[in-house]
């Protein structure tokens, strides 16, 4: 079993699943007499410029999402606002770390730390659902499902992927872009399908944060979505501190 | 359609506040460093990562487990870790019988053991029951860390946590912000240890995307 590469890639990936496990537990003096104090004296210069660099990638990337966005963010939240106005909620989803990013937004709208709260559903939380209909019928119909059973024409979707390529966001947004919802992206790289789906006016605002990293396009993500919400507060004149446009 | 100049000026303003917090978090580099470095030590040891937060902090807890256990990088091993405040029965369940201050101490009390490593992340600070979780692990032997922000808070200021890093701001849509960067941060900060610091049995073929010790983020990534 060892033999087959399939096997042996999955023993590196995931050593806790295999008997290893219990050769480290027998040997932790392994680890401690490896973790000499000069090569850690070697690598920390190393170490902290690499998080400092890091640190100041995300500040410049936030600034250039600000500089290609700050319009698109501006107007697609004022959509947001005319349709929360009108009755409508949010739904949202992705995969993995893109997830929980549609877990925050839901919750960022639905209880907010400060302003209105507005409905707003993760199609994502529920492992019944996603398991039952993952199995049943298949994954890439997890989200356009939920959406064609639940959403009403007034709704908003709003999808979050890294590289813009999943199948089930791609379905998803299809499904609520011919029932009348209001369609956000989010996305990284060149954008991916996605890109495609704004091309073909599937979906009304893509978001593409540009940059090959997974980690610091969720990073710009977080940003956007978050400034999406403050300013559909703004909009509705509910976020103290600044003023709406229709409020003064 | 129109933009209206209050709106636009609402999102320039709001991208401008994340500055100074985002250049802040440069200066928790050694911080950082150090816990990452006793984390490796503890994976290395058969210890696993327990997370937990309340609400958008939650997802903090899930998406980091999800970093530790599935990695976006290809070729990076996955090391074991969970996130407290997925299972809703439980949360729930504890939050209506013994009240919400014990909703992850009873978990981490049932569920650790002492090489694991707890990580609480609370935008103020002052969450009880992220503190009560912390305190919890510290008592069973845990290595215990927080990502807060605001003033800090009571879980700054508790002698059971270890390891502390506060995002320089006072709202928590920005905290949260600099968590998910530290977090990305201390998930390859560990990778380079436990590389660093691992048993011959268990060291990474080195290839293109598989050099140890060298932070790095050009490697193979997943569609996700």
């Amino acid at each position: 079993m060892d033999d087959d590469p399939a096997s042996e890639g999955i023993h590196r990936l995931y050593p806790f699943l295999d008997a290893g496990h219990a050769v480290r537990a027998a040997h932790p003096e392994l680890a401690e007499e490896r973790d000499a104090a000069t090569r850690d004296a070697a690598h920390a210069g190393h170490v902290n410029r690499s998080t400092e660099v890091k640190a100041e990638e995300i500040v410049r990337l936030r600034a250039r999402v600000a500089e290609l966005y700050t319009d698109r963010i501006a107007e697609c939240a004022e959509a947001m606002a005319a349709r929360f106005a009108s009755g409508g909620r949010l739904f949202t989803f992705g995969n993995g770390g893109s997830s929980t990013d549609a877990q925050e937004v839901a919750t960022a709208f639905l209880h907010p730390s400060r302003g209105r709260p507005l409905p707003a559903l993760s199609l994502t939380s529920d492992a019944a659902l996603v398991t039952a209909l993952s199995n049943d019928v298949g994954f890439d119909v997890v989200f356009a499902r939920q959406v064609s059973a639940l959403a009403r024409p007034g709704d908003i979707a709003l999808g979050l992927s890294t590289s813009g390529g999943s199948a089930n966001l791609v379905q998803a947004f299809e499904e609520a872009w011919g029932r009348g919802l209001l369609t956000i992206g989010l996305a990284g790289y060149q954008g991916g399908r996605l890109a495609e789906l704004a091309e073909l006016d599937v979906l009304d605002y893509l978001f593409v944060v540009p940059s090959s990293s997974v980690h610091r396009i969720q990073e710009a993500q977080t940003t956007i979505y978050h400034v999406l919400w403050e300013a559909t507060q703004h909009v509705l004149g509910t976020v103290p501190g600044l003023r709406g446009r229709h409020a003064g | 359609m129109p933009v209206s100049s209050t709106t636009r000026l609402a999102v320039s303003e709001a991208f401008t506040r994340r500055d100074a917090a985002g250049h802040r978090l440069a200066r928790d580099s050694e911080r950082m460093a150090r816990a990452c470095r006793e984390m490796a030590a503890r994976f290395h040891r058969g210890g696993k990562l327990i997370v937990f937060g309340n609400g958008g902090a939650g997802t903090d807890a899930s998406h980091v487990a999800v970093e530790f256990m599935h990695p976006v990088i290809m070729g990076k091993r996955a090391l074991p870790a969970m996130a407290l405040s997925n299972d809703a029965a439980t949360v729930s369940g504890v939050g209506a019988r013994d009240g919400f201050a014990e909703v992850f101490a009873h978990q981490v009390r049932h569920w650790a053991d002492p090489a694991d490593m707890a990580l609480g992340v609370s935008p103020d600070g002052w969450c009880a029951n992220v503190l009560k979780g912390l305190e919890t692990a510290h008592e069973l032997g845990l290595l215990t860390m927080a990502l807060v922000g605001g003033d800090g808070g009571a879980i700054t200021r508790s002698p059971a946590v270890g390891h502390v890093l506060v995002a320089g701001s006072d709202d928590p849509a920005v905290v949260k912000e600099i968590h998910v960067t530290a977090y990305h941060v201390l998930w390859e900060l560990v990778h380079v240890f436990f590389a660093q610091a691992g048993p011959p049995v268990f060291s990474t073929p080195s290839g293109p995307h598989g050099r140890s010790g060298e932070p790095e983020d050009s490697g193979r990534e997943a569609v996700r």
